[in-house]
């Protein structure tokens, strides 16, 4: 069996904040791949480094130290507007409180990482027809937002994730504001996603969202404690 | 990269925004419809008061008209100075013989303020000796009869050409006054024709009312009957274009010298200081309403920059969310500029549309002559260029704020 082809290489990463005078160090030393068609959830209490994680994997942030490899590519040091084109191209970002902008329709929302992108593609409408049948949610394309329900809404925000075809998904506690029976059906839709051959990582604090993924990974001040792929390292 | 698409998007998103803020789009864009409006309307009314100032010049033969009036001759002259006949209807058959470039040529035979009688009724008005060409020179339309003919100047006729201020004085009843017979300083005349009104009303006051009180005799008619000899008080000529006027005035000099032997007890007028004058009066409004005109669109402007700046904070989350799937900073900040100058577009056009309301109303308490321009065109174009240009600049700051923000902090906001 091949080796799955790997999208990121995260060796020695560091990310420290100057709080006042004193260094924060929010990431200190991560080494971290992931592969194509992983499921990976990122678990931790608050502080220990995990949305810091996410926002390094999202190109939001740049490290302060270390080396980070996308897709075979140095990406330590780049700037704002490549991690930008990163972000529209290569990367879909699922939040919690699931982010629609409340005055644009429902398929307007799904359409709208298609501005930023700048792909020449002819029928926008189209495709994020197909994204929201991936989520099964076509038949909301013409509501706004604050017509839907949680469940739904955070769907469409999946289709968002997934109209640029992008590398990897990063969920930041997508079923945070969902009840229980709204949570299974997210994460039933990222299991089919999976099928479908995407890559996910989740951050989650919540043990029965961690389940569903093959691989966690723990993280606590910064460090990663636990990778089920290794073996606890720490 | 694409700049069109990235302005036409923008416009558009700016559009939806401004259309789902209505109430504070509408409040953010008054200083601007104000301004715009105020500006259109006062350069409306300012230039109505202009252009009829400016009609009065025309009508009184605007720049091509020469005035030639006595004057002493000068000093080295005066032992001499009998020698001149003065100013003489001769010397208006030298200039019309021999100067091609004087279109028209009138002597002016002033009797200044005559009383004018007719049965039992009496009233002070204008009186002057002219030839048939003075309406080649005041612009002077006739509602009725005709104007003083070659004829009337052979024969001497007593006939007069009324205004509408004799008219309405001393022939009450009658709309047409010609055929009636007027009595001035015991002559009888024959009125022959009758003005047009004229009327262009500033602040209520009639600024054409002189020439309604002006009435017209043949010049031979007015020499013979009150002076008894050829003398005229004052020349006319009418230069055939502006070109002509140099050559026209030495011309005209070198005539009225030979007709005057020499001595040069004339001087020749233009009305270059007139033309000066209306063009300082024209500058002085034009500065000062431009003043204001900037004074509140700049308010304008502040107004809109202080509602961006509250649409940025609000919308921070916003922000954040669009960074975070993709958009450079450069995105934001076409988006934030895009809406602002949405903003004092629409407040611009908005403000177009209330200035021909106030034009139009304007109009209706102050009614105005065939002269008044309703819809100064150049001035809505300044208005809107400059209102655009100020919703441009005022919408940089606000998008640059909202430009510069970090997604991730943004994604934060609460």
């Amino acid at each position: 069996m091949s080796q799955p082809e790997e999208i990121f290489a995260l060796s020695k990463i560091r990310r420290t904040y100057t709080v006042g005078s004193e260094q924060v160090h929010a990431l200190d030393g991560v080494d971290l791949k992931i592969y194509d068609r992983e499921f990976i959830a990122i678990v931790g209490t608050s502080g220990s480094g995990k949305s810091t994680l996410m926002h390094m994997l999202g190109f939001m942030d740049s490290p302060t130290g270390g080396e980070m490899v996308f897709e075979r590519r140095d990406v330590s040091s780049i700037g704002r507007g490549e991690r930008a084109r990163l972000r529209a191209s290569r990367i879909g970002f699922v939040f919690q409180a699931f982010n629609l902008l409340p005055r644009l329709t429902v398929l307007d929302n799904v359409m709208l990482p298609l501005v930023y992108s700048r792909k020449p593609i002819k029928d926008k409408p189209g495709r994020a027809m197909n994204a929201l049948k991936r989520v099964g949610m076509e038949h909301r394309s013409t509501h706004t937002p604050n017509q839907l329900s949680g469940g739904e809404r955070q769907r469409v925000a999946i289709a968002r994730s997934l109209i640029n075809e992008p590398r990897l998904i990063l969920a930041d506690e997508p079923t945070g504001n969902l009840d229980s029976k709204n949570r299974s059906k997210i994460m039933d839709l990222f299991a089919s996603l999976l099928e479908e051959g995407i890559t996910l990582a989740v951050v989650t604090h919540d043990d029965e969202v961690a389940n569903y993924a093959k691989r966690r990974i723990r993280m606590q001040d910064g460090k990663i404690i636990e990778d089920s792929a290794k073996g606890a390292t720490a | 990269m694409n700049p069109v698409g990235d302005i036409i998007n923008g416009a558009t998103n700016g559009l939806s925004e401004v259309w789902a803020n209505k109430v504070r789009s509408l409040l953010s864009m008054s200083g601007i419809i104000l301004g715009v409006a105020a500006l259109v309307a006062m350069v409306g009314i300012v230039q109505g008061m202009l252009t009829n100032m400016r009609a009065s010049f025309e009508l009184g033969g605007g720049i091509l008209k020469l005035e030639v009036v006595p004057r002493d001759a000068p000093e080295a002259q005066q032992h001499i100075a009998g020698i001149s006949p003065g100013m003489t209807w001769r010397d208006i058959g030298a200039i019309e013989k021999a100067i091609p470039l004087a279109a028209f040529v009138t002597p002016i035979v002033d009797m200044r303020w005559e009383r004018f009688i007719v049965g039992g009724r009496r009233e002070f008005a204008f009186l002057r000796g002219v030839s048939p060409d003075l309406t080649g020179i005041h612009n002077r339309e006739l509602e009725y009869g005709r104007f003083i003919a070659d004829s009337d100047i052979a024969s001497k006729s007593p006939v007069i050409v009324i205004g509408t201020h004799i008219r309405d004085s001393l022939f009450r009843d009658e709309v047409n006054a010609v055929g009636q017979q007027v009595r001035i300083r015991n002559q009888i005349y024959t009125v022959i024709g009758q003005f047009s009104h004229m009327e262009a009303l500033i602040g209520g006051r009639n600024s054409l009312r002189w020439q309604n009180r002006m009435n017209y005799i043949p010049a031979t008619t007015a020499m013979a009957r009150y002076q008894g000899g050829d003398e005229v008080d004052s020349i006319e000529i009418l230069a055939d274009r502006v070109e002509s006027l140099p050559d026209l005035v030495e011309q005209v000099h070198n005539t009225l010298t030979q007709t005057h032997r020499g001595i040069q007890d004339f001087e020749i007028r233009t009305q270059e200081e007139e033309l000066q004058e209306m063009k300082k009066l024209e500058n002085s409004f034009t500065y000062s309403l431009g003043g204001i005109a900037a004074i509140s669109l700049l308010v304008g402007g502040i107004g809109i920059m202080n509602v961006m700046l509250a649409s940025v904070s609000e919308r921070i989350r916003e922000i954040g969310v669009r960074k975070a799937i993709g958009a450079r900073s450069h995105d934001i900040f076409i988006q934030f500029l895009a809406e602002a100058v949405v903003i004092s577009v629409v407040g611009g056009l908005l403000g177009l549309a209330a200035s021909v309301g106030l034009l139009t109303l304007a109009q209706d308490f102050i009614p105005q002559g065939e002269t008044i321009q309703t819809v100064p065109v150049t001035a809505m174009f300044y208005g809107f260029v400059f209102s655009s240009t100020i919703g441009l600049l005022s919408g940089i700051y606000p998008a640059m704020r909202a430009a510069r923000l970090d997604p991730i902090d943004a994604l934060r906001y609460e």
